[in-house]
């Protein structure tokens, strides 16, 4: 009597982002940007996943000087394992491209 | 200016996030920083907003099966608001409902993380509440004699709207002795006093979980609120209908049509969590259910009789009990792996691997 759900394809397109950057630290803007994704659902979205083990967060200097540090994302193994088991549907925009509006 | 209004937001956004997530605020606030365009900083920070938004519901609740009843509780005592000020009620009512709201909120708050002490000692404060309930048709304050009140620092509270969800929840969650005997006196307090509306609540309730769990334990407690609820029947109830309390649906009509169609959704409302909970959650289907046949005979005994319109009329007991029967509400368990269902005697949540954590809350 249980149905099976799985992940949306908004999450599935960021895991693919970030397994597609391997070790590279990658920052929420950027997710948005090339995940044509709203900041309002990508930070629920990276908070789950932070707490759940599948990706780890870290406070990194800003490129530019006088900015203040960044929070940059990667995935664990388990977050790794997890976007292959979970690849995004065709229609996923091309991983590296931006594209859409931002934020 | 727009770049001005984008900090100003997201600083916003950073104040009502939890303080369990101030790295996730200064995150937002630091990204927003490193955004060139204006137009798009802006639309950043929006975002930001909504999530935090979302994050503060989510900390009221972590199943969102009781953020959902959160919600509902909440528009519907606005909607409530809406149909006490086009009737012209007093202030006091407004204020009085409004405080209840935001205890009953507060007690969510802070019983939301009890649920290692309600599975220790559950049967013993459900007694303890049902206790509550027969010593009021005792030693309670009698009104056209009906005895249903105790009076709070001032305020008068009827004990069995507050009690009587939480109570028939309770048993239907975790079925024992205790818990019997918890709706065994709940059914001879409310026959007591006499109250038709929560006998009514109560013995629907015990219906519904009957039909989907008809062990002895369940017929002995439907049998008994059967029992009440014919008792209060063959009793006199001359109970008034109090202004901005009892009758309104039909009453709310007279002050104005959007008043009238306010008190409707606002009841409709209620019902919501439960309908959503019955169609995403087969596994707790019961208790949805059950959920739903109490509130909906709260609210039927308002339509029919001088019995209190919950959450939309003037009264801080059935907002307490809505929110308070919000905790008795099983975390929704949609979402499962293909093939993997829950083990008997397995918890409903909290033990899952991440795979499966995995799907039920990064699911939709």
């Amino acid at each position: 009597m249980t149905r099976t759900r799985s992940l949306s394809q908004q999450t599935r397109t960021i895991l693919a982002l970030m397994a597609d950057a391997g070790s590279e630290w990658l920052h929420g803007y950027e997710l948005c940007r090339r995940g044509n994704i709203k900041s309002g659902t990508l930070y629920p979205m990276l908070m789950r996943l932070e707490q759940q083990g599948y990706l780890v967060a870290d406070w990194q200097a800003a490129a530019e000087p006088g900015r203040p540090p960044r929070h940059a994302y990667r995935l664990t193994a388990e977050g790794r394992a997890l976007a292959l088991a979970n690849p995004p549907a065709e229609a996923a925009p091309a991983l590296g491209a931006p594209s859409g509006t931002p934020a | 200016m727009r770049r001005v209004l984008a900090m100003a937001i997201v600083r916003i956004a950073a104040i009502i996030l939890p303080a369990s997530h101030r790295d996730w605020s200064r995150a937002m606030v630091a990204e927003l920083a490193a955004i060139e365009r204006p137009g798009a900083a802006l639309a950043f920070a929006l975002g930001c907003l909504g999530a935090a938004l979302k994050q503060a519901v989510s900390v009221f609740s972590p199943t969102r099966g009781r953020a959902l009843g959160i919600l509902c509780a909440i528009g519907a005592v606005g909607l409530g608001w809406a149909y006490l000020i086009a009737a012209g009620a007093p202030l006091s009512h407004l204020v009085l409902n409004g405080a209840a709201l935001a205890i009953g909120l507060l007690a969510i708050g802070i019983l939301r993380d009890a649920g290692r002490i309600w599975r220790a000692m559950g049967g013993g404060i459900m007694v303890a509440l049902a206790g509550i309930i027969l010593l009021t048709s005792l030693f309670g304050i009698s009104a056209s004699g009906v005895t249903r009140w105790l009076a709070v620092g001032g305020v008068m509270l009827q004990p069995a709207l507050i009690l009587v969800p939480v109570i028939t929840l309770g048993f239907a969650r975790a079925p024992g002795r205790a818990s019997l005997l918890a709706v065994l006196i709940t059914a001879a307090g409310v026959a007591l006093q006499p109250d038709r509306a929560m006998a009514g609540a109560l013995a629907a309730g015990m219906a519904a979980l009957a039909f989907y769990r008809p062990g002895p334990a369940v017929l002995v407690a439907l049998a008994a609120a059967i029992a009440a609820f014919a008792a209060t029947l063959a009793q006199a109830d001359a109970s008034p209908a109090m202004p901005f309390v009892d009758q309104i649906f039909f009453s709310s009509f007279g002050v104005h049509p959007l008043a009238g169609l306010a008190v409707l959704a606002g009841a409709a409302l209620l019902l919501l969590p439960a309908i959503a909970g019955a169609r995403r959650d087969a596994d707790n289907r019961p208790i949805h259910l059950l959920f739903f046949m109490v509130w909906f005979g709260v609210i039927l005994a308002a339509a029919l009789g001088n019995h209190p319109t919950p959450l939309v009329g003037y009264g801080g007991s059935a907002i307490l009990g809505y929110l308070l029967s919000l905790l008795a509400l099983p975390p929704y368990v949609e979402g499962r792996i293909a093939g993997q269902s829950r083990a008997p005697g397995e918890p409903e949540s909290g033990a899952a691997g991440p795979d499966l954590r995995a799907s039920l809350t990064l699911a939709g």
